[in-house]
């Protein structure tokens, strides 16, 4: 232990730098997966905070944000009039690009009744629509595009006048931007009464299920799934799309900390290969070797593994305060993740030196 | 002296083989993280203006205000359709229905974008067929091949579209995004499951030879209230633009990672190879080579480590660009001129900046304790 932490600190530069190195390997580890966390939470954020416990929408539809759905006023009647419903919230919900400063802005405009609730939920300055002519944007988004209470906003050909702003309503993908119901049918062009979701609360002691699978047998062309799962199907799709991306920078992350770690204690054992070849001649076995360059390794990784938490935690905050519309969520364990993160690595990184010690003829060290 | 300090220099640089090859592999991989993910939002955009680059439609007419094909909701009265084709310039007219949903085949949900075609497309219809037709009829649908390969669909089977069940009619080629596919069905048959009949969400439209799309375009929005007409290729550009503006702050904080990475591995491979060789400089130094030949020696180690590793990333992405489709067909990387310029560019900026802690170390070295045996 002693040698191995010896061998480490004779060059404390070297050992500064590749601390960093795993650190910062580790730091993109721990943000990605805060990142996508943070995500999770932002796409989830309407849906924790609808009302009700089941969701009815179009035959198919078992997402909230992936596709639209379309009910017709008679089947929102006829749902709202199953018995064991104790109140059945409609919206109608569409996803829209609108341009914003020339910068393209995608939003899920949510169409819904005040008063009756599925609207947003914490409002930090103004209040909720009144008439067809207003609009609640998230406030962070009107921010960044100098909008507040009072100023116009005309979007699909029509003037909104912006008459609050909503808080915890964005994700760096999109936001969710809240008008009148009668406001969205005639904006989308649809029938009235038109509604894309109908949020089911069942009567005091009901069961969910119960009235889930009453409401699917008794009304045609609907799909009823509980909250939690479209939830969680809502988290897929998002999650789904930059998975494949994040994971491939994951996967780079955790190699760049191997090499990194390899790179550090396979120097240090190049520099001490003389010392080794004489600890060999004298006896030492190859345990012993494995013992000396695993510790090395593992101190390294630790090192990572705390400076790439720091790391994280600094970055993630940093980004944050910057832009404000991502939302890195690290997780109470992320200490346990970047010590394991580390400490794979460390195991992987430790191979060749210590292949290259076990093949060490002390003779040669002696000759060259 | 240049010359000497160059081989030098190499000779550094490939004594230890296996202090290279992690250092350039250390170095490529950071400079992978960006060169990959400028890849992937590229073949994204490309993904993402695909149906609007094979629509056949030279104008896209939509509801006002409305810029982009993916994930929005566009309705226009179908009135509109005849007075769009009462333009001056406009050749043909064809409306279509247009929205995101799910179909189900019965093996799985898939998410899609849901197109409604008339009898008579003459735009907007699938352009490469794999089996069967191009045009639905009612009850019929045209699902993506690929898609279909998945569920082990083939002409004839059925799937669920809103609940209602479609015969699949024809398979379409490159009709697939790492979002989603694009299903075609009949346009009365995707009103019917509207719930609505007198409404379209885009008028595509063909125009006379000889003219301009962007001038008859232009003429569409003033003669017909309440639409935004936009020429095919300003459609896509604002297609791609939806890629960009979501994608900028995320790939920003991507790339300023891998910088960091980057940097981080090259000044540790510069610095332990330069500290190993202490002595030799020092030697160096005694023999009369002046700092300023020392330092270059340091430069051209990192520029040529930094060259290696920026042309082993290239190597990398480009075989992930290979191999990427195998495991996920819809996703595509597109490695362009612009991010090669950056990243070659960002890799110099690295080599330079990690020359500085090795530099340093040269400077201070004391010739004299080379042989007093001390620490120089």
């Amino acid at each position: 232990m002693a040698l191995a932490i010896r061998n480490l600190l004779h060059d404390k530069l070297r050992f500064g730098l590749s601390v960093v190195g795993i650190g910062l390997a580790i730091m993109l580890i721990l943000l990605l997966n805060g990142l996508t966390d943070g995500l999770s939470l932002q796409v989830s954020a309407y849906i924790d905070h609808a009302p009700g416990s089941v969701i009815v929408g179009q035959a198919n539809v078992k997402n909230l944000l992936g596709g639209s759905s379309f009910l017709s006023a008679t089947t929102v009647a006829d749902i709202s009039n199953t018995t064991g419903v104790e109140r059945a919230i409609p919206i109608l919900l569409q996803s829209a690009i609108i341009d914003l400063d020339a910068k393209k802005e995608f939003i899920y405009l949510i169409g819904y009744e005040p008063g009756k609730g599925a609207g947003p939920w914490q409002l930090t300055e103004g209040h909720e629509p009144t008439t067809d002519e207003e609009i609640v944007l998230d406030r962070v988004k009107a921010e960044q595009h100098n909008l507040k209470v009072g100023s116009k906003l005309k979007f699909l050909g029509r003037q909104f006048n912006i008459v609050g702003l909503s808080q915890d309503t964005l994700s760096w993908m999109s936001s969710f931007v809240f008008i009148r119901k009668s406001a969205a049918e005639t904006l989308f062009g649809l029938p009235p009464g038109t509604s894309s979701f109908i949020f089911i609360t069942p009567v005091a002691g009901g069961s969910a299920e119960v009235i889930a699978e009453r409401i699917q047998q008794k009304i045609s062309g609907v799909q009823v799934t509980p909250k939690n799962a479209i939830r969680q199907n809502d988290i897929n799709l998002f999650v789904g799309v930059i998975g494949i991306p994040l994971n491939l920078m994951v996967v780079i992350a955790f190699v760049v900390g191997i090499l990194v770690i390899g790179l550090i204690i396979y120097t240090a054992t190049m520099d001490r290969q003389r010392e080794y070849g004489v600890l060999k001649a004298i006896g030492a076995r190859n345990s012993f070797f494995y013992r000396v360059v695993t510790t090395q390794a593992v101190i390294v990784a630790i090192g990572g593994a705390v400076s790439g938490l720091v790391l994280a935690l600094l970055a993630g905050q940093l980004i944050m305060v910057l832009r404000p519309q991502f939302l890195v969520a690290l997780q109470p364990l992320v200490l346990g993740e970047a010590l394991i993160i580390g400490l794979l690595m460390a195991l992987l990184a430790a191979w060749l030196p210590a292949r290259y010690l076990a093949k060490l003829a002390p003779a040669e060290i002696f000759r060259k | 002296m240049r010359l000497a300090m160059l081989y030098l220099a190499f000779r550094n640089l490939f004594r230890h083989k296996i202090r290279l090859l992690i250092a350039v592999g250390g170095i490529a991989l950071a400079l992978v993280l960006i060169l990959a993910l400028d890849a992937i939002v590229t073949g994204i955009e490309d993904q993402f203006t695909t149906y609007i680059d094979n629509s056949g439609a030279d104008i896209f007419v939509a509801q006002e205000g409305i810029r982009n094909l993916h994930m929005v909701s566009s309705a226009l009265p179908d009135l509109i359709v005849a007075q769009v084709k009462q333009v001056p310039g406009v050749e043909t007219v064809t409306p279509i229905l247009y929205i995101s949903t799910t179909l189900d085949t019965g093996k799985d949900s898939h998410l899609v974008y849901l197109i409604g075609l008339p009898p008579t497309a003459t735009a907007g219809k699938p352009w490469r067929i794999a089996a069967g037709i191009a045009i639905p009829e009612a009850g019929q649908i045209v699902v993506d091949s690929d898609m279909a390969k998945r569920d082990n669909l083939k002409l004839g089977d059925t799937i669920k579209v809103f609940g209602q069940p479609f015969k699949i009619a024809g398979l379409s080629e490159k009709t697939a995004n790492l979002l989603n596919a694009i299903a075609f069905i009949s346009l009365a048959d995707f009103a019917r499951l509207r719930g609505s009949t007198n409404t379209v969400s885009f008028v595509l439209t063909t125009i006379k030879s000889g003219q301009l799309a962007q001038a008859v375009a232009g003429q569409i929005e003033q003669q017909v209230p309440g639409v935004t007409a936009l020429a095919r290729s300003d459609f896509a550009d604002q297609e791609r633009k939806v890629v960009i503006d979501m994608s900028a702050d995320i790939i920003n904080i991507m790339n300023l990672v891998g910088f960091l990475i980057g940097l981080t591995v090259m000044a540790l491979t510069i610095y332990t190879a330069t500290i190993s060789l202490r002595t030799e400089y020092g030697l160096l130094k005694s023999v009369g080579a002046h700092n300023s030949h020392l330092y270059r020696v340091v430069l051209y180690q990192a520029t040529a480590n930094t060259l290696l590793g920026f042309a082993l990333a290239l190597l990398i992405t480009f075989l992930l660009a290979l191999a990427v489709p195998f495991f996920n067909s819809r996703l595509t990387l597109e490695i362009t001129f612009v991010s090669l310029l950056k990243v070659g560019l960002l890799s110099l900026v690295i080599a330079a900046i990690s020359a500085v802690l090795p530099i340093r170390q040269i400077a201070k070295l004391d010739p004299t304790k080379v042989f007093s045996g001390g620490k120089v």
